[in-house]
């Protein structure tokens, strides 16, 4: 099932395209990585589904129908740039905010005392906004995010100035949210949360669409055929066995007990030849595939090798 | 749902605005202020500066002195010491000294007024007064005229032209150009001022909003012209609160202070002593059928008019130019960089005022109707005319412009505010942000 379907989006600002023909789909239930160095599109991209902006060319298709106004009250958005009113009461502000996203005054009072009792952050209710630390700011406004539980989350860089106890609080509280049952839209620059928590991204890079599909099989089809051989045994030996199959390269040691190898395969070889002289040569205890790090596809899809 | 959004916004922006401290205390100290400045100049006129002023008088007519009167605080005491004696240094227990010479063909000569301060003008035209009255009844006097006074008093004629203005139903009313001409500056110069006072605010918080990045939220939810609207609205209805608040409490402090010092002006002044007074005091001795035509003013259907129209231009001219003030706080990261982007908006505004004067010694002219129907003007001008009185289809066409006006300029606006909110860093020109109307959204 699919809950947001981007269709050949394209946007031009006077003296640049901001986005050309970008496609891709969010599965109903994902968290969705929306990644790209600074300047790429992502935030024109963002606004655009926000309904800030309008695509020059292209559609948005929200739960099976094209994007209609109301349906900014089922999408809840954490932009990079945060702010809330800084003379005004959290709680009030709060408020305020859910009443934009269409809920009334009661319900908003009654769901933020929830969250603020979650957050342990009921004695800031009266405090003025200006009153309240980076962090503290930060919550209220993850709250204001969530609180009308939209169907999609955006979060913009979501944990660009958090520390690290409140940027785990955060990653716990989007994979619940996850749990029951949202969507998730993530924006970020930051690749090791994203093979933590993503199922799917998208590379965006110069406006242009450039990686789309599941972390697994991303990391799976940039894999260059390495594979790593932890043994016990004689090096010499297996080093002269694999002759042939592929190019052999030292690997880190990970453990005092056992040695290790890696071989990128020939293209013709099979992993089964192998594993098969290896075994005839040493004490196998680890054979892996090597793949690599969403970090190390992102650096190489924007440097242009892939 | 659009309705309860654009309700959240005007609710957050005048419940913002009317807790302020400085709010409450412009509330408050604004009428205290307007109020304290009227009756100041009465107040301290009823107070006695000082005590006495003693002014000793060396009459060498010896015609003059015994006639002389004390008046107010202004004593006359004659002395036959002679001038070196009493004029020593640093005397404290007199004000000053005349002398009187002689009286050479009928006309007093050598009148001398020494005195240990600075003259004031009301000694200085009390000594002159007194004398001339003095030597002038004398003068009656040689010509031996029988019943004098009856013929003088025969002879002294009020003259009073009582103005009326035919009303376009027939009836007559007395008016004043002086008072329509005080009235005609003060309601123009306000509309001028409010209109300059929370616009500034309007841009002044879409400002806010853009360089607090609070924004993009803002308008994840609702559409960029809901949150212009809401905004204008919202301070809108602060600024009517406010001025609604002022005026209640400047015509309960003024009539206080009316009942608490006519009570004392009753008990203490003379009327001289008032007759002297410039300003407020003045109107309170003027003839009756100036109080007629402030009668006629005051009349409650006028004032229903005039303060109708007021609302009316006040609102229009607030709802104009608040848009293009937060055009221009769009188009900005702070408040400096908006000097050169408000000219569009200070000129109409001040060229108002400059034809204020003209409108005000002439109603009537052809530059004050045209001013009146340009919506940038027309509150300003339109409400100097409005004490005249103004025939009431030019009125509605004004009006019906004003508004229309207001529609277009948002219309214009939004277009920019929408571009602009998004646009950071450098400064535009006024004709960059010209080419954001044009912008596909």
């Amino acid at each position: 099932m699919e809950l947001l379907r981007i269709e050949h989006v394209t946007k031009r600002y006077t003296g640049h395209t901001a986005l050309d023909d970008v496609s891709f789909t969010v599965p109903e239930g994902s968290v969705y990585g929306l990644l790209g160095p600074n300047g790429a599109g992502k935030t024109t991209l963002i606004r655009i589904i926000n309904r800030i902006t309008a695509p020059d060319e292209g559609r948005i298709v929200f739960d099976g129908h094209e994007l209609r106004p109301e349906d900014i009250s089922q999408i809840g958005y954490l932009p990079e740039e945060r702010g809330l009113y800084r003379k005004m009461r959290v709680g009030e502000q709060a408020v305020f905010f859910a009443r934009l996203k269409g809920l009334s005054r009661h319900d908003a009072e009654i769901r933020l005392r929830q969250w603020f009792d979650k957050f342990g952050i009921m004695p800031w209710w009266n405090k003025r906004v200006e009153e309240l630390s980076k962090g503290m700011a930060q919550k209220v406004q993850f709250i204001v995010t969530v609180l009308h539980e939209p169907r999609l989350l955006i979060f913009d860089e979501p944990f660009s100035g958090f520390d690290p106890i409140n940027a785990n609080l955060l990653k716990e509280e989007i994979l619940a949210l996850r749990r029951s049952g949202a969507t998730v839209i993530f924006s970020t620059h930051n690749m090791a949360s994203v093979e933590e928590i993503c199922d799917h991204i998208t590379l965006i890079n110069r406006s242009h669409n450039i990686l789309t599909g599941t972390v697994e099989a991303i990391r799976h089809a940039h894999g260059e055929g390495v594979y790593r051989i932890d043994f016990t045994g004689n090096r010499t030996n297996l080093e002269t066995a694999l002759e042939g199959l592929g190019r052999l390269f030292p690997a880190e040691r990970e453990s005092e007990v056992y040695d290790s190898i890696l071989i990128q395969l020939a293209s013709h070889e099979s992993v089964r030849e192998v594993i098969a002289r290896a075994n005839a040569q040493v004490d196998i205890h680890n054979f892996k595939e090597v793949i690599p790090s969403m970090n190390e596809i992102f650096i190489g899809a924007v440097n242009g090798k892939i | 749902m659009g309705r309860a959004k654009i309700g959240a916004i005007i609710g957050r922006e005048f419940n913002y605005r009317v807790r302020k401290r400085t709010f409450i205390l412009g509330t408050i100290l604004m009428p205290l202020l307007v109020v304290g400045l009227a009756i100041a100049p009465v107040w301290m006129a009823t107070v006695k500066t000082g005590g006495d002023k003693v002014i000793e008088v060396i009459d060498r007519t010896g015609q003059i002195v015994s006639e002389l009167q004390s008046q107010g605080t202004i004593r006359f005491e004659p002395t036959d010491r002679p001038l070196d004696e009493i004029k020593t240094p640093n005397r404290d227990d007199i004000y000053g000294i005349l002398t009187i010479d002689t009286v050479a063909n009928g006309d007093p000569t050598g009148l001398k007024l020494y005195t240990y301060g600075p003259t004031s003008i009301e000694v200085e035209q009390t000594v002159v007064r007194q004398v001339r009255d003095i030597v002038e009844k004398e003068k009656l006097r040689t010509y031996a005229i029988d019943n004098l006074p009856q013929i003088l008093q025969q002879v002294e004629t009020p003259v009073n032209v009582e103005t009326f203005r035919i009303d376009e139903a027939g009836d007559e009313r007395a008016s004043s150009s002086t008072l329509s001409m005080g009235a005609a500056y003060l309601f123009g110069f306000l509309i001028y001022l409010f209109v300059f006072m929370y616009g500034a605010m309007v841009m002044q918080g879409v400002i806010e909003e853009k360089s607090s990045k609070v924004l993009e939220i803002v308008v994840s939810s609702v559409r960029p012209f809901e949150l212009m609207m809401g905004k204008i609205l919202g301070i809108g209805l602060v600024a009517v609160v406010q001025f609604l608040i002022w005026a209640i409490l400047i015509v309960i402090l003024g009539m206080a202070a009316v009942a608490w010092f006519g009570a004392n002006a009753a008990l203490g002044a003379t009327p001289t002593e008032i007759g002297n007074l410039s300003g407020m005091a003045e109107l309170a001795y003027v003839d009756p059928q100036a109080l007629e035509a402030l009668r006629n003013m005051t009349d409650p259907g006028y004032v229903t008019g005039v303060f109708g129209g007021f609302i009316a231009y006040f609102i229009g001219g607030y709802l104009l130019y608040a848009a293009m003030f937060a055009a221009v706080g769009s188009a900005v990261d702070n408040v400096q960089d908006t000097q050169q982007l408000q000219i569009p908006i200070t000129v109409p505004l001040i060229l108002a005022i400059i034809v204020l004067f003209t409108v005000m010694r002439d109603p009537q002219s052809s530059i004050a109707f045209w001013f009146s129907m340009i919506p940038f003007t027309s509150p300003v001008i339109m409400m100097a005319r409005i004490p005249y009185g103004v025939p009431a289809w030019e009125i509605a066409l004004s009006l019906a412009l004003l508004y229309g006006g207001f529609i277009a300029m948002v219309w214009f606006a939004a277009k920019i505010y929408r571009v602009g909110i998004f646009m950071y860093g450098k400064k535009p020109s006024l004709r960059e942000m010209c080419r954001w109307i044009t912008y596909k959204n």
